[in-house]
C-alpha cells in the first residue's frame, strides 16, 4: 500500500514540476508566436465549418461574424454542418444561404452516427480547400481571425490550428466566472507555454483549423472518438505533423452557467481524453514515429491528465489508510501529497498558472476569486473520477456512449 | 476559562481562520467589479491602418475649420472633440515657423495641415500631424504620429514614436528610427542605416532599388490547387548549387541551399537555414532559428525566422500580384531589397550597409 502511494505521489509531484515549469516559462521565457504576425500573404481557399446541433439561439451571430470577416471573399466557403437539428437551425441558415449567395454552402445531416466527429466526417464531402477551419456554433470570430488561423498553414509542418478560447458570458455566476479563470489558466500559460516548449499544444476541434492532405493522411475524422480534438491532436502527431497554438487569436465563446451542464460536459471530455490515453499513450512514448523525445513526454502526461482525477482520489484513500494502520511516518508523502494535488489535474490549470494568466491577461480583481477555484476543483476530480469508472463499466458491460450536448444559454437572436 | 467558552472561542477563531480569505472572493463575487470578458480585439486585429483610420476620423471634426483656412490662406486655432487643441495651417504661418526653428523646440498641438507641410530641423512635434499636401520634415525631428494623405518623407536622422500613414510614398533618408507602424499605399524607401519594427506598403525598398542583376522570378506558380509531395529530412541537409527539387522540404535539421537552386514549393527547417545567392523558392521559407537570405535570392512565399533574418542586397520577396510577409523578432537588412507586402521585426529591424 506505501509503495503505490508513492507511486501515486511521484506521480502527482511530476504534474506539479510541469505546470510550474510552463508557468515560470510563461512569466520569463522566450514566448513563440512565430505565425502571429503573417497579415499579408497570397491567402490560400479556405472551407470552415461550423458544427450545430440544435443551435437556434447562436447559429445567427456565428455566421454574421464570419460573413464580416478580413478574408479575401472569393476564399472562404461557409460550411454550417447542421447535424439532425430538431429546432429553427435549418431554417435560420437557410435565410442566411439566400442572403449570401455563394459564400455559404450549408451541410443538411438528418441520420447517421450521433457526435461532432460523425458529423464533420460526413460534411467533408463538400470540402475541398486545402484547410480547414472549425468552429462550435456558439464561437464568435472577430474579423482578424481567419487570417491568424489560415497563417500557421504556410508552414509545412503544421497539421493543426488551436486559437485561444475566451468566455463571452464570464460575468454571469460563480460557476462562469471559475471557468472564465481556469479557461485563462488553460490558454494564457499551459497552451502557450507548450507552445513555447515545442511540446504538444492541444486541438480543442473550435476556433481551431486542420490541414485537409494530413487529415486524409491520418485517416479523417474518427467517428467513434468522444473527443475528436484530441484524437486529432494524437493522430497527427504520430504521423509527423504539429498542432500550433495561437494565442493571440481570440474568439469568445459560451461557457456553461449551470453545474449540472459542467458535469456532463467535464466527463464527456474525461472520457474522449481517457479513450485517446488508451487508443495511443504506449505508441506515443515508446512506438517509431517522428515525435521528438520532449512530446513524447509532455504528449503522454496530457493524455495523462484526466487519469490523474481517480488517481489522486485513490491517493487521498491510501493516505488515510496509512495513517491510521500508522505503518510509517509518512507525514511528508502525505503532506506532499495534499500540497501538490489539485496540480495534478492538467487541464484544470492549477491556482498558479491561473494567477500568472491573469497578470498576463492584465485582470486584477478577478483573481480574488481564487479560493472558489477550489468548488470547482471538489466537482472536477469527482466527475472526472466517475466519468472514468462509468467508462471501465460501459466496457465491461458493453454499453454504449450517449452524446450529451452542451446546453446553450444565449437568448434566440 | 469555562470549557464551553472555550469551545465557543475555538469554533468562532476556527470559523474566523476559514473564512478570512473568503472576503474578498465575496466581495467581488457580490460587486463584480471584474466580472466583463476578457477585451478580445474583435475588429482590428493585426490591421496596420487601424490608428491611421481612427486619427482620420478622428480629425474629421476639424473639416470645416481645414476648408475655412484652405479657401482663405489662412491659420486657425481649433479644438477637437475630445477637448485636445489643434492648429489647421492653411497657409505657412511665419510665427509658427519662427518658434519652430528654435532648437530643441517642442510642438505639443495636433497639427492638421491643408497645405503642402514643410517643417524645419530639430523639432520634436508630441501630438500627431494630419498632413493633407505633401509632408517633408527636416532633419533630426521627433514625430509621434503623421498620417499623409500624399508623399510624407522624413529627414536624416529622424524618430517616429508612434506610427505613419502615407497615402502616397513614404521615405526615410538616412539614420531613421522607425518605433512603430509604418505604412503607405503606394511605396516605403528606407535608406540606409535606418531602424524599423512593422513595415506594409505594396513595394518596400530599401536603399536603391536596382533592376540590374535582379532575383530571379518564378516561371510557374504553385499556389493553384496542384500541392507538391512533402520530401522530409530528419537530420542537416544540403541542396546542391543549381538543382532543382519539385516538392516541398521539411528539414529537422539545419538546411543549406547552394548557389542557383530552385525549390518548386515550400521549405520548413526546425534549425537554422541559409540560401546562398540566387535561390528561388517558390513557396514559403520558415525557419524555426536563424535564417540567411543570400544576393539575389527570390522567395515567393510568406519568410519567417523565429529568432534572426538576413537579407542579402538583390533580394526580393513576394510580387506585386502576390504580396508577402517578411517576419523575425530581429532581422538585418541590406541595401537593394524588395519586399511587396509586410516586413515586420517584431523587436529590431535594421538597414545594414552590406551583408
Amino acid at each position: 500500500m506505501i509503495y503505490v502511494l508513492n507511486i501515486i505521489v511521484f506521480a502527482i509531484c511530476v504534474y506539479t514540476a510541469r505546470h510550474y515549469w510552463f508557468t515560470l516559462n510563461r512569466l520569463f521565457g522566450f514566448q513563440r508566436h512565430p505565425y502571429i504576425d503573417i497579415d499579408t500573404a497570397d491567402w490560400p481557399p479556405v472551407t470552415v465549418l461550423v458544427a450545430a446541433h440544435n443551435e437556434e439561439k447562436v447559429i445567427a451571430n456565428i455566421l454574421e461574424a464570419l460573413m464580416t470577416v478580413r478574408y479575401p471573399a472569393d476564399k472562404i466557403l461557409v460550411i454550417p454542418v447542421n447535424d439532425r437539428s430538431t429546432d429553427r437551425t435549418r431554417e435560420i441558415i437557410d435565410t442566411f444561404v439566400e442572403n449570401f449567395p455563394g459564400r455559404i454552402r450549408p451541410f443538411h445531416r438528418i441520420g447517421g452516427k450521433a457526435g461532432k466527429a460523425a458529423a464533420l466526417k460526413d460534411a467533408m464531402e463538400l470540402v475541398d480547400t486545402e484547410v480547414i477551419l472549425i468552429f462550435d456554433a456558439d464561437y464568435i470570430p472577430g474579423a482578424g481571425l481567419i487570417k491568424q488561423l489560415v497563417a500557421p498553414f504556410f508552414d509545412l509542418e503544421v497539421g493543426g490550428v488551436m486559437g485561444r478560447v475566451v468566455p463571452l458570458n464570464a460575468g454571469t455566476n460563480l460557476l462562469t466566472r471559475l471557468l472564465d479563470l481556469e479557461r485563462a489558466g488553460g490558454y494564457q500559460v499551459d497552451q502557450q507555454a507548450r507552445m513555447n516548449l515545442r511540446l504538444v499544444p492541444q486541438h480543442g476541434g473550435t476556433v481551431a483549423g486542420v490541414r485537409l492532405s494530413a487529415l486524409r493522411e491520418i485517416g479523417g475524422w474518427n467517428e467513434n472518438s468522444l473527443a475528436e480534438d484530441t484524437d486529432l491532436t494524437y493522430r497527427l502527431l504520430l504521423n509527423g505533423w504539429k498542432t500550433v497554438y495561437q494565442n493571440r487569436s481570440e474568439c469568445y465563446e459560451e461557457v456553461p452557467e449551470v453545474w449540472s451542464v459542467r458535469v456532463k460536459q467535464i466527463m464527456r471530455w474525461a472520457k474522449g481524453h481517457n479513450q485517446a490515453m488508451m487508443t495511443y499513450g504506449f505508441r506515443l512514448l515508446v512506438g517509431k514515429h517522428r515525435a521528438t523525445i520532449r512530446e513524447r513526454i509532455d504528449g503522454t502526461l496530457l493524455l495523462g491528465v484526466y487519469a490523474m482525477a481517480p488517481i489522486t482520489l485513490v491517493g487521498w484513500a491510501l493516505a488515510l489508510g496509512v495513517f491510521y494502520q500508522g505503518v510509517a511516518p509518512l507525514h511528508g508523502v502525505i503532506a506532499l501529497l495534499s500540497l501538490t494535488a489539485y496540480a495534478a489535474l492538467g487541464n484544470l490549470a492549477a491556482f498558479f498558472e491561473i494567477a500568472a494568466a491573469a497578470r498576463l491577461d492584465g485582470t486584477r480583481k478577478r483573481i480574488s476569486l481564487l479560493p472558489f477555484l477550489i468548488l470547482g476543483f471538489a466537482v472536477s476530480i469527482f466527475s472526472v473520477s466517475r466519468a472514468a469508472v462509468s467508462q471501465v463499466t460501459d466496457l465491461l458491460t458493453g454499453a454504449e456512449f450517449h452524446w450529451d450536448k452542451t446546453e446553450r444559454f444565449r437568448k434566440v437572436s | 476559562m469555562s470549557p464551553y467558552l472555550a469551545v465557543g472561542a475555538l469554533i468562532f477563531i476556527s470559523s474566523l481562520m476559514f473564512i478570512l480569505p473568503l472576503v474578498p472572493s465575496l466581495v467581488e463575487l457580490r460587486s463584480k467589479s471584474d466580472a466583463l470578458p476578457l477585451n478580445v480585439v474583435q475588429q482590428n486585429a493585426g490591421e496596420i491602418r487601424h490608428f491611421a483610420d481612427s486619427f482620420r476620423s478622428y480629425i474629421r471634426a476639424l473639416e470645416p475649420t481645414m476648408r475655412h483656412c484652405s479657401v482663405s490662406g489662412s491659420m486657425a486655432r481649433d479644438i477637437l472633440p475630445d477637448g485636445e487643441e489643434c492648429v489647421v495651417l492653411g497657409a505657412v504661418d511665419e510665427t509658427m515657423v519662427f518658434s519652430l526653428q528654435q532648437q530643441d523646440s517642442a510642438y505639443a498641438v495636433v497639427i492638421a495641415a491643408v497645405i503642402d507641410l514643410i517643417v524645419p530641423a530639430g523639432v520634436t512635434f508630441s501630438k500627431d500631424i494630419y498632413a493633407r499636401g505633401q509632408f517633408k520634415g527636416g532633419e533630426n525631428n521627433n514625430y509621434r504620429a503623421i498620417l499623409g494623405e500624399k508623399d510624407v518623407h522624413l529627414g536624416p536622422s529622424s524618430h517616429v514614436i508612434r506610427w505613419v500613414h502615407a497615402v502616397g510614398k513614404f521615405t526615410a533618408d538616412l539614420g531613421c528610427r522607425l518605433h512603430g507602424r509604418i505604412s503607405s499605399d503606394s511605396l516605403i524607401r528606407l535608406q540606409a542605416d535606418c531602424s524599423f519594427l512593422r513595415l506594409n506598403a505594396p513595394r518596400i525598398e530599401i536603399g536603391r532599388a536596382t533592376e540590374n542583376g535582379a532575383a530571379p522570378s518564378p516561371n510557374s506558380s504553385l499556389r493553384g490547387s496542384r500541392r507538391p509531395r512533402r520530401f522530409w529530412y530528419d537530420g542537416d541537409f544540403e541542396v546542391k548549387a543549381g538543382q532543382v527539387i519539385p516538392s516541398d522540404i521539411v528539414v529537422r535539421g539545419n538546411l543549406r541551399i547552394r548557389s542557383g537552386a530552385r525549390i518548386c514549393g515550400s521549405v520548413k527547417s526546425a534549425n537554422n537555414i541559409v540560401l546562398e545567392d540566387a535561390v528561388l523558392v517558390e513557396g514559403s521559407l520558415i525557419s524555426a532559428r536563424k535564417m540567411r537570405i543570400g544576393h539575389r535570392c527570390a522567395v515567393h512565399g510568406p519568410v519567417v525566422a523565429e529568432r534572426e533574418l538576413a537579407l542579402a542586397t538583390g533580394v526580393r520577396c513576394g510580387t506585386f500580384e502576390h504580396p508577402t510577409t517578411v517576419s523575425a523578432p530581429s532581422i538585418e537588412v541590406s541595401e537593394d531589397v524588395v519586399v511587396f507586402g509586410t516586413l515586420w521585426a517584431r523587436e529590431r529591424g535594421q538597414v545594414v550597409t552590406n551583408l
